[in-house]
């Protein structure tokens, strides 16, 4: 892609075009900043996080943001979901840069600044907001993506509540026979997925689901393209969102 | 093995369109029509989209938009290159069928190429570049929504589609100027 932008530019006549080929994926793992858009702070699907003093934030913040002071994050690092997108600022741009990096490090993927932090949003004409905090407890809910089933819906089936639904565990018998298995589910391991579809109802909706999701993503996908009406559980299965009933073996 | 013509012509057709990445779409292209006279060779190139070790399964995302698809391959340790099967890295496997499932041989990185006259720059010394407050113009090729989830210092967005169109309009004017272009990494 760059590559591409890269020789219409050369053939524009700029002599001077580089490529940075390893991307803004390396920049970030190099724990430099990166920087997000209005729009996106306007609208996106994001954790928006003030780390100012909060009397600052009293005074005026960016809209939805929830106010979290640089020396409270770390207490706080727990209560921002892991897999969201994280959007800070601050009014002093080496603070900022270091909390980029206090998330990062922590595992956080998606970490970007405000551009030109509080001052450049008011510059820019963003929406702000001001007086007393009512609340500042993180309110974000992952959207779902292509083809994944809600926990709830997954819950659901597996506890006999839909009988239109076929759960398949794609785990290895092994892993099923250590762990034991969710009640309503066939064991039908990735590797043998293709060799038993004759096994799986076409008339049902069909949820696959692994220990994290990865194999269940892969199965999903061959599925889908063999034409049944499937979805997929993205979720590691010991954590406590999945409460599932589990049968030992 | 006999295999069909139309299926040599179909493996073609998804070499055609297994393009994604940092990775070059002009490079290899004029190779993809080339298996029709010569003998065919099992092959997909994109993006490797899983691979678990437990059920020794890779899966690959071959094609664009809406033709692209997903394939699963099976592979063991005598597959080579294992190690280039990563969750995101784009990829060529070669592989056969064996008990009418397709088993992958071998799998090599996806390489990016560059156009004539360009080079690449490494991280430290974009860093660099920035630290100095360098004349130069960073732009973002990636579509405009990955551009507004988050962008290099300063960077300005040109998906590949607009400067295809000639949205090179918003470039500096001075040709002299150092241009850095970046996407999403070859992962």
């Amino acid at each position: 892609m760059s590559t591409t932008n890269a020789g219409l530019a050369k053939k524009l006549g700029y002599k001077n075009v580089r490529v940075y080929l390893e991307g803004e994926p390396a920049w970030s793992k190099a724990g430099y900043p990166t920087y997000t858009s209005k729009g996106y702070i306007d609208t996106g699907n994001i954790v928006l996080i003030d780390i100012r003093a909060s009397h600052k934030a009293v005074e005026g913040r960016i809209k939805r943001a929830v106010s979290i002071p640089y020396d409270d994050l770390e207490d706080r690092i727990d209560d921002i979901p892991r897999n969201s997108p994280v959007i800070l600022y601050s009014d002093d741009q080496e603070e900022a840069t270091d909390a980029v990096d206090d998330l990062r490090s922590d595992g956080f993927k998606h970490v970007a600044l405000v551009p030109g932090n509080y001052a450049g949003w008011v510059s820019a004409g963003g929406a702000i907001e001001t007086g007393p905090i009512a609340s500042t407890e993180i309110r974000w809910q992952r959207i779902l993506g292509k083809g994944e089933v809600s926990v709830a819906d997954f819950k659901k089936a597996t506890d006999g509540g839909d009988p239109n639904v076929f759960v398949i565990d794609s785990r290895t018998k092994e892993e099923v026979a250590e762990l034991g298995i969710f009640k309503n589910t066939t064991n039908i391991p990735l590797d043998e997925i293709t060799s038993r579809m004759n096994e799986l109802p076409k008339d049902k909706k069909i949820y696959v689901h692994c220990s994290t999701g990865a194999r269940a993503d892969m199965a999903y996908q061959e599925l889908k393209k063999n034409g049944f009406d499937v979805k997929f559980l993205l979720l590691n299965i010991e954590e406590a969102e999945c409460d599932c009933e589990i049968l030992r073996p | 093995m006999q295999i069909h013509p139309k299926k040599i012509i179909l493996l073609g057709i998804i070499a055609l369109f297994t393009f994604t990445g940092c990775a070059s779409d002009k490079a290899q292209a004029p190779t993809a029509v080339k298996p029709v006279t010569e003998k065919a060779e099992k092959v997909f190139k994109g993006k490797i989209a899983g691979k678990s070790n437990k059920a020794k399964s890779i899966s690959i995302v071959v094609g664009k938009g809406d033709k692209a698809k997903t394939v699963m391959l099976k592979f063991d340790d005598s597959t080579k290159g294992l190690e280039f099967a990563k969750k995101g890295s784009a990829a060529i496997i070669k592989y056969d069928i064996k008990d009418g499932e397709k088993f992958a041989t071998i799998i090599k990185p996806k390489l990016a190429k560059l156009p004539a006259g360009v080079t690449e720059i490494k991280t430290e010394e974009l860093r660099g570049l920035y630290e100095n407050h360098a004349d130069m113009t960073v732009i973002d090729a990636r579509p405009a929504s990955r551009y507004a989830q988050a962008r290099l210092p300063g960077a300005i967005s040109i998906p590949v589609p607009e400067m295809k169109m000639g949205k090179e309009t918003v470039l500096p004017a001075n040709k002299e100027q150092l241009l850095v272009f970046y996407c999403g990494g070859p992962t």
